[in-house]
């Protein structure tokens, strides 16, 4: 017995997507123009799969597409492929490619392509642990492409369609191009035309590109894509207020990361558009439980009842905030708000008592942060101004990024208590890309000798291998309520960033990358 | 000439071989995971250790040094663990757009430093002195970040005149090179203008003092001879010191210059490689800036000679 996975997904689009009432396929209200994007973040390799940082993604998935991806709430979705069957016991997936779908350098795409692409993720791919539980693939014919597992892993679709390190195509004779090296070519509506590292990357429609019909509309980052303009180029400008500039001038047609002060003379200028890109990122700070006093229950619960996120939320984002419970957000289908009751009591009287429960003697309290992010630096000031409120001594270890990843990392420190971060991609990933920061060998709240809690190991199995979704759910809701009421974590709130577009440039729908295809310039 | 030459060159090596030494060691001792910051924000620690592995920064540090002696010993500099490529060909991508930035920067540096300079010590004590020295003030006091930030809200945000950012290449269009430069070389040549302003004005001051220039004046020379001929041909030798040193304060503020005007130079490579920990690029970064820094002072030792026959080199 098999079961599709196809119908699943068309409909899922069709219910997510008001767009999707349409009848007829989405076409380019006007063609031609230049795009220019004011990029925040220098990008220094367009190897999508050797690379996990968000400016690589930002060019790089407008260039490349896999098999499968995510649709607008990040549900998967088919791209490459038109159909996929899984095998009733969950050992074979059936992948049936698109036709027709050629490579920017003309090349028809076969299941030799998507195979030669599955070895060179598995040799040097960041994220080739997602393979690890695959036994082999094949390619019966030049449009079926095979996947068999050592065992049945209900999660492994959401893990295959991830954009956070994704299996791009790639033309089979770049299977050996070495880490960083991989030649540019894909599939996808724009084809790279220039790349300077550090500068820009200019990319141009792809003529050959043929656009999904099992859709109507782009949604998330497949969908029916088509290229409007004939350029975009991708300029890296990391200085705040020269993006701004660049847009007032009309030098930038679209920017990322407006800095909150320019906010209100950008909303001023009808030429602007701002375009609020919500639930960017979760601010959250992470208690180390393999030294005391934070290895005490009561002492991390102190902490939890002393924390008022408004102010948090407030000083880490200038105001571009909202609350948010646990570890997804409300729009997406797997948000749940279990555990609550643990979330900005910003009660100081409960928090001196459990203080007092705790046996804390003063001891200091290091807060390790950076100034790289300042998000993280600014939540780290509150949070200790809030728990100097209520006795502790805290203070702050302001290092950079690498050495304060670096430290949070190491088994058994002691040379912190609290580690300030962010979690972007792997929230709007989903649960299990998320939750997988709170195990070994991953787990940011460093238990003692990786002896992760065992109460939250099974949530955490139960998230991974029940057969039902809704019972893998329910696991999701059991390890976030775990984890909130033994508090191996304290998320603040959700993070807005503030993208804007000249006013003429239409069909820029905020996403966690920027998305290029089905954006027009309005003449 | 020639032998001072190739005896500079010579005593060069040393430097260059300390200066390899002291960038391997200092990246080393300063804390921070390479891999964390390639990795990104996003990154989980699995991934982390996953990319440590693959870059070889699990291997002990000594095996790390007798590698890159091995590299710099075959004319390799290693591979950058940011960019993939090589950090010879990544420098040599770099350089040009830094050199041509700071050669324009020295245009304007010149320009306005040795003019305002001669014009203070020929007006001295008159209110056009006075203005000079202060203008000179100005520009070394203003940061050249806060300075390229004014600029661009005038002359690109207000007037339109000239491009907020990015860079064109000299190849590709002069006239786009001249203007998307334009901002970020003043911006970085006050500082150095204002400081060769005062070192002109000093140097010619002495010099007009001299006997032979009273000479000059008594056998009736003109004004404009006396001054280009006689006294600033005497007086560049101070000047032309200040100059080495100015090239390597050009290049060391190209470093914020490029950022805020987001021009790819050698600067942006640098300070991405220092913040990454991106220790094959520093290291070869530093060794080929460090070696073309030690040509230009080579080149303005032989500068000595050829403008002050006195000067000989035993």
């Amino acid at each position: 017995m098999k079961r599709s996975h196809l119908a699943y997904s068309i409909l899922a689009v069709g219910l997510g997507l008001p767009m999707a009432a349409q009848a007829a396929p989405f076409e380019c209200p006007s063609r031609g123009g230049d795009i220019v994007f004011g990029q925040e973040a220098n990008v220094n390799s367009l190897d999508q799969m050797t690379s996990n940082t968000i400016s690589t993604r930002n060019i790089a998935m407008n260039i490349y597409e896999s098999l499968m991806t995510r649709d607008e709430n990040n549900a998967p979705i088919l791209e490459l492929a038109e159909s996929m069957e899984e095998s009733g016991d969950g050992m074979t997936y059936t992948f049936r490619l698109r036709q027709g779908i050629t490579f920017h350098n003309g090349k028809p795409m076969t299941s030799a392509d998507v195979a030669a692409s599955f070895n060179r993720y598995n040799r040097i791919g960041l994220q080739r642990s997602t393979l690890d539980n695959v036994a082999s693939w094949e390619t019966p014919d030049p449009h079926t492409f095979i996947i068999r597992m050592k065992q049945a892993q209900p999660t492994f679709i959401e893990a295959l369609s991830s954009f956070s390190v994704p299996i791009v195509i790639i033309p089979s004779e770049h299977e050996n191009d070495e880490r960083q090296q991989l030649r540019t070519v894909g599939t996808g509506p724009f084809r790279l035309l220039e790349f300077t590292p550090g500068s820009h990357a200019r990319l141009g429609r792809f003529d050959g590109y043929k656009p999904n019909t099992a859709f109507e509309q782009r949604t998330g980052f497949g969908g029916y894509r088509v290229a409007c303009v004939d350029t975009v180029t991708f300029r890296i400008v990391t200085e705040a207020s020269a993006r701004v500039a660049g847009l007032e001038t009309g030098a930038l047609q679209a920017v990322e990361d407006v800095p909150t002060r320019s906010l209100d003379t950008l909303r001023r200028n009808n030429a602007i558009t701002l375009v609020p890109l919500q639930n960017w990122w979760i601010q959250i700070a992470l208690p180390n439980t393999s030294t005391p006093p934070t290895n005490n229950i009561a002492f991390r619960r102190a902490v939890q009842a002393a924390l008022g996120m408004e102010d948090i939320m407030d000083a880490a984002t200038d105001g571009n905030y909202r609350l948010n419970v646990g570890f997804q957000f409300p729009n997406q289908p797997s948000y749940t708000d279990a555990g609550r009751e643990t979330y900005n009591i910003n009660d100081q009287a409960r928090a001196r008592a459990l203080l007092r429960e705790s046996g804390y003697r003063n001891e200091p309290i290091i807060l390790l942060t950076n100034r790289d992010y300042p998000p993280m630096y600014n939540a780290a000031l509150v949070m200790q101004q809030q728990l100097r409120a209520v006795g502790i001594n805290a203070n702050l270890r302001v290092v950079d990024w690498p050495t304060s990843v670096q430290m949070s990392q190491r088994l058994n420190s002691d040379e912190w208590h609290f580690y300030h971060t962010g979690w972007g991609t792997q929230p709007a990933l989903g649960a299990l890309a998320t939750m997988q920061f709170l195990v070994s060998p991953n787990a940011a709240y460093r238990p003692r000798d990786n002896n992760d809690d065992p109460d939250v190991m099974a949530a955490w199995n139960r998230m991974n291998n029940e057969r039902t979704a809704d019972a893998r759910q329910q696991g999701f809701a059991d390890m976030q309520r775990l984890i909130l009421e033994r508090a191996y974590a304290y998320p603040f709130g959700a993070l807005t960033k503030v993208q804007a577009v000249r006013s003429n440039v239409q069909g820029f729908v905020p996403f966690r990358i920027p998305r290029f295809s089905n954006v027009w310039i309005q003449r | 000439m020639i032998g001072v030459a190739f005896r500079r060159l010579l005593s060069a090596i040393p430097v260059l071989l300390i200066v390899s030494l002291i960038s391997f060691g200092l990246m080393r001792l300063i804390p921070g995971d390479p891999a964390a910051a390639i990795a990104g924000v996003s990154a989980t620690p699995a991934q982390i250790e996953q990319l440590r592995r693959d870059l070889g920064l699990d291997e002990p540090i000594y095996l790390q040094l007798i590698d890159y002696y091995r590299g710099l010993a075959q004319g390799d500099l290693g591979r950058s663990l940011l960019l993939g490529t090589g950090v010879f060909a990544a420098t040599m991508e770099r350089l040009p757009v830094t050199i041509g930035l700071s050669l324009y920067a020295m245009v304007f540096t010149l320009l306005i430093g040795i003019a305002s300079g001669i014009i203070a010590a020929l007006r001295q004590n008159t209110w056009i002195d006075q203005a000079a020295m202060m203008f000179a003030m100005i520009g070394i006091s203003v940061p050249n970040f806060f300075l390229g930030l004014l600029m661009i809200i005038l002359f690109a945000v207000h007037l339109g005149w000239l491009p907020s950012g990015g860079y064109v290449p000299f190849s590709d269009d002069p006239v786009g090179w001249l203007r998307s430069l334009a901002m970020p070389a003043f911006s970085l040549a006050l500082l150095q203008a204002g400081l060769l302003a005062r070192i002109t004005r000093s140097s010619m001051l002495e010099v007009l003092r001299q006997d032979y220039i009273r000479t000059a004046r008594a056998k009736g020379l003109s004004q404009r001879k006396v001054v280009l001929k006689h006294a600033l041909s005497n007086a560049l030798i101070p000047i032309v010191t200040v100059v080495g040193i100015i090239v390597s304060l050009l290049l060391s503020g190209a470093v914020v210059t490029e950022a805020l005007f987001s021009i790819p130079g050698m600067g942006q490579l640098l300070t991405q490689a220092v913040l990454n920990r991106d220790y094959p690029m520093v290291q070869g970064g530093l060794l080929l800036v460090t070696t073309f820094l030690v040509m230009v002072n080579i080149t303005v030792d032989v500068l000595y000679a050829v403008l002050d026959p006195r000067v000989r080199y035993e």
